[in-house]
């Protein structure tokens, strides 16, 4: 799907100005070969998500990397967004070497020139010799961004909330009669708007055409706004204290956290998979990073095979390769079968939805700034 | 077919029964053809209106306004330009519909021509990826009933056959587009054969399962709607199913008459046939800008008018009248493509508005999605004429019993009324203004499209005016006729003489040359009169045959009445063995 409504878009705007593309590209790696300063030195700067993720990602792949190469590498937080980015390269002051970025922010900021072009070889072959092209996923290599893990976006509840009832279905984050109680939500459209509309028992299929239509914008935030008390949150972390503090019953996370905190914190609650917002987590190179070569050096460790099935012993993320999928085995502290746990297992995948992320990347500044005019700012 | 080889009747069977596996076999392999390109044209309608600007995904992710204000404005226009001169290639000037694929079927003709199918299937891939407002099913059946008749003609098969292959071929495009492999097996039946024969059964159900199959893999695209165990209706609903239904058939009516006034009052228009549908497009791009939910097929606005709340009525009522405008502007002013989708769409809007006033009477809101699909079918099972189709894709799409069954009660209504008030379909009101009756069944059907031209015999007795009556009674005498036919110098027919009058003149001395004479009345025919008006001729006199004359009056020949009844009972024989042969 990605792939077809791919096409005319690129076609549409690269018909007017194929010749200057091409002759661009054909400059491209010269000039860049050129202008590219050695590496400054000094530990690797890594954006990613903190809490629990980056836990994970700092025993499956930061320490490795570093008794691998003797690079130390520091962790910076992200919450998301291009602004911080757009800003740092406008004053040619780029602090991080990589970011980890969900796809959709990924192509959207490749769009915009924010990131570095990655050689297509980057990504190493599987074990058995597959080339990486056949073993990432459909849609994982992009010109600027390698998948490494599939994440979702899911809605988790206390168990102890409902006496005697348990929600099964996505339309259930609605029904505040038979689920009782406040939930959060993350501040972005994202995610919310999907489930709004699933909760009128819209196909996942017809999802992104729907909501394409100021009339189905308006019945998701029409949805959204007749929920008596919603926590805005915007650090990963959030709602997983929220719920553990019982300031509210219901929330949405990723649902890495969500696994760390029933794992590892036994705290009472429980995913519901229905309705899970599925996407890509990229890592990619921020424009005028300081150590490029470090970088590219660090992606093509973190997405090999044996790399990526180790995250997963960590943290429940669906292994963007298949030759790393198959490997995943058990959770490295509980011992407990991480495959029941990760997004992508069929059981878990029923009601799962593709995020759109070609749609995200293209409308992501207006569908944002309608959300934050329908329901933030009252 | 009538093979006269003088086989044991064992071996006949065992041939007939290969002959009929031959047959189930190139109705899978039609099915085959035909879903896929029912299945590349629906991709294809998605891409162009996606990458035109045309589907709302497509106008969201265009980030400039402008660019959409534009495209809304041009797209439809410049599209109804292509369409115009596609047109001109085509041999009446007009794209081909169902319709044409029916009367084929109908009048045993057979034989839809490659080019008109082809030219008609690219102008209807343009209207639909321009966002005429237009359905996709019409070009989808005709270009899979147009492959089946060229296989057909390929394979140098009879006019049985060929009308088989016809129904496989639409059968399998309607089984792949919505993925409703039974909707098509009784679309094939329902609206195309009109008749159930088991020999054709077995080659539609088999190219409509292959369809079915191909579609499952290659149709990306989500179910046209789904519901998750509806509500149950209350028992007293069923009697306002009931009503919508009969106000449905209205409704109906009212589409079917706009799409036809349209097309008379087009061709009252000073502008040339071939930018007609520009004209329409431009008021289309022009409405839409104010309205868009009346561009395309109307997909989105159909699902979101199955949700109670979705529209308010107000706005049910406005997008309503003006997707009922915008289908007959279209359509009326030749852009080519199917009249099913838009029925949907205004069906559902209709059905919307009454579920939303029985709400605001203190009705249940949970049954909403009841009316819109009540009125879904209500409106499109008259308009094409099929209640069965329409039931059942109602119930592949959902899988619901409990909505089938209040669609059940809703057609019960519609389509008997709309067929008393305005005729069985659209399909038949338009061959009708052609000059095919099709409301007296496939028998009348065929023997109008038999012409007398083909049963003309030269073995007649033609003579001068000025033939001496004397000659003239040996002459007839001598070939062992009882009619001569006067011809003058010119080859004018000039009236019929019998043997018997010529007698009598001559007994009474009264006459001398045949010219003086007085005509015997007989019927006289053109050589384009049907086998149906000979027949009608014949009922009221008694004669040996009936005078061709063309238009000049030139005596062309004569009809015998043995020939005529030959050929009446030689094309009943036919119908009755391909309407109820087993094999």
């Amino acid at each position: 799907m990605p792939a077809r409504r791919w096409l005319p878009g690129v076609v549409a705007r690269l018909l007017p100005g194929l010749l200057a593309g091409l002759l661009a590209l054909a400059t491209l790696p010269l000039s860049s070969a050129v202008a590219e300063a050695p590496d400054e030195g000094g530990p690797l700067t890594v954006l990613s998500w903190g809490g629990a993720y980056e836990r994970a990602q700092r025993r499956a792949l930061f320490t490795p990397f570093t008794e691998a190469t003797g690079m130390a590498v520091e962790a910076a937080r992200y919450h998301g967004g291009l602004s911080d980015l757009r800003r740092a390269v406008a004053e040619n002051a780029v602090p991080w070497d990589l970011i980890d970025m969900t796809r959709s922010e990924a192509m959207a900021a490749c769009a915009e020139g924010l990131l570095e072009p990655l050689p297509a070889d980057l990504a190493a072959p599987a074990p058995d010799g597959t080339p990486a092209a056949e073993d990432f996923l459909p849609g994982a290599l992009g010109r600027c961004a390698i998948s490494h893990s599939i994440f979702a976006t899911v809605v988790a509840y206390r168990r102890d909330a409902f006496p005697g009832r348990r929600p099964t279905r996505i339309a259930d984050l609605f029904d505040q009669e038979r689920f009782p109680g406040p939930r959060a939500l993350q501040r972005t459209p994202a995610a919310n708007l999907e489930w709004a509309l699933l909760s009128y028992r819209i196909p996942r299929e017809a999802l992104y055409r729907l909501l394409s239509t100021r009339r189905g914008l308006d019945l998701a935030f029409a949805r959204l706004r007749g929920l008596d008390e919603i926590h805005w949150w915007q650090a990963g972390e959030t709602p997983v204290e929220w719920l553990a503090e019982g300031k509210v019953v219901m929330a949405s996370g990723y649902n890495g956290r969500f696994f760390a905190a029933m794992v590892e914190r036994d705290l009472p609650i429980e995913i519901l998979w229905d309705g899970q917002l599925q996407e890509h987590e990229t890592w990619v190179i921020p424009r005028g990073a300081p150590n490029p070569v470090a970088a590219r050096d660090f992606i093509r460790f973190a997405t090999s095979s044996e790399r990526q099935a180790e995250l997963a012993r960590h943290i429940p993320y669906g292994p963007a390769r298949r030759s790393a999928a198959i490997q995943v085995t058990t959770h490295r502290d509980s011992g407990l079968d991480m495959r029941l746990h990760i997004p992508t297992h069929p059981l878990n995948a029923q009601g799962a939805v593709t995020k759109d992320e070609a749609w995200y990347a293209r409308t992501q500044e207006r569908i944002a700034a309608l959300f934050r005019e329908a329901l933030l700012e009252e | 077919m009538d093979s006269p080889l003088a086989f044991g009747p064992k071996v006949r069977r065992v041939l007939a029964i290969w002959r009929f596996l031959g047959l189930v076999l190139l109705g899978a392999l039609i099915g085959g053809v035909a879903a896929l390109a029912a299945v590349g044209f629906v991709n294809a309608v998605v891409w162009l209106n996606d990458l035109l600007l045309i589907s709302p995904r497509g106008r969201m992710m265009a980030a400039d306004p402008g660019l959409v204000v534009l495209a809304t404005l041009l797209v439809p226009t410049l599209g109804g330009l292509v369409v115009g001169q596609l047109h001109r290639g085509l041999p009446d000037g007009r794209p081909h519909t169902p319709a044409d694929a029916i009367a084929a079927v109908q009048t045993r003709r057979g034989r839809l021509p490659a080019r008109a199918g082809g030219l008609s299937a690219l102008s209807g891939l343009v209207s639909l990826g321009a966002g005429a407002s237009v359905g996709q099913y019409g070009p989808l059946v005709h270009l899979g009933a147009t492959l089946g008749s060229q296989a057909a003609r390929l394979l140098r098969l009879g006019r049985s056959e060929d009308n088989i292959t016809i129904a496989c071929g639409v059968a399998a495009a309607i089984a792949a587009a919505f993925n409703a492999p039974l909707a098509g097996i009784v679309f094939a039946h329902e609206v195309v054969l009109r008749h159930y024969a088991l020999r054709a059964f077995a080659p539609v159900a088999a190219a409509a399962i292959v369809g079915h199959v191909l579609a499952t893999q290659w149709l990306a695209q989500g179910a046209l709607f789904h519901i998750a165990d509806p509500a149950v209706p209350r028992p007293w609903e069923f009697a306002l199913f009931l009503v919508l239904g009969g106000l449905g058939a209205l409704v109906a009516g009212a589409y079917m008459h706009a799409i036809l006034g349209m097309g008379r009052l087009a061709k009252r228009l000073p502008l040339p046939v071939s930018l007609r549908p520009a004209l329409a497009g431009a008021l289309l791009g022009l409405t839409a800008l104010w309205v868009p939910d009346i561009l395309g097929m109307g997909q989105e606005t159909l699902r979101f008018a199955t949700l109670a709340g979705a529209y308010g009525g107000g706005e049910l009522l406005l997008v309503l009248g003006l997707k009922l405008a915008a289908t007959a502007l279209c359509l009326g002013l030749g852009f080519a493509g199917g009249v099913f989708s838009p029925a949907l769409v205004i069906g559902t809007l209709f059905g919307a508005l009454i579920g939303t006033l029985v709400a605001g009477l203190g009705g249940a809101q949970e049954t909403f999605i009841f009316y819109a699909v009540c009125g879904m079918v209500a409106v499109t099972a008259p308009v094409i004429g099929a209640p069965l189709t329409t039931l059942l894709i109602v119930f592949e799409l959902t899988g619901s019993y409990a909505l089938t069954t209040a669609a059940l009660a809703s057609v019960t209504l519609a389509s008997p009324l709309a067929a008393q008030l305005f005729g069985r379909s659209l399909f038949d009101i338009q061959l009708a203004q052609r000059g095919l009756d099709l409301s007296a069944g496939r028998g009348r059907a065929v023997l109008k499209e038999v012409r007398l031209a083909e049963l003309i015999s030269q073995d007649a007795v033609t003579l001068a005016p000025e033939t001496p009556l004397e000659r003239a009674i040996s002459r007839l005498s001598r070939a062992g006729h009882g009619e001569a036919y006067r011809v003058d110098g010119e080859g004018r027919y000039r009236g019929c003489v019998t043997l018997a009058d010529l007698e009598a003149h001559r007994e009474a001395g009264a006459a001398r040359t045949l010219a003086d004479c007085p005509e015997t009345p007989r019927p006289v025919l053109g050589p384009q009169a049907s086998l149906w008006e000979a027949m009608h001729q014949l009922q009221r006199v008694t004669g040996e045959a009936i005078a061709v004359v063309d238009d000049e009056e030139r005596f062309l020949g004569v009809a015998y009445e043995s020939s005529i009844a030959r050929a009446f009972l030689h094309h009943s024989d036919a119908l009755r063995r391909e309407e109820h042969g087993a094999g």
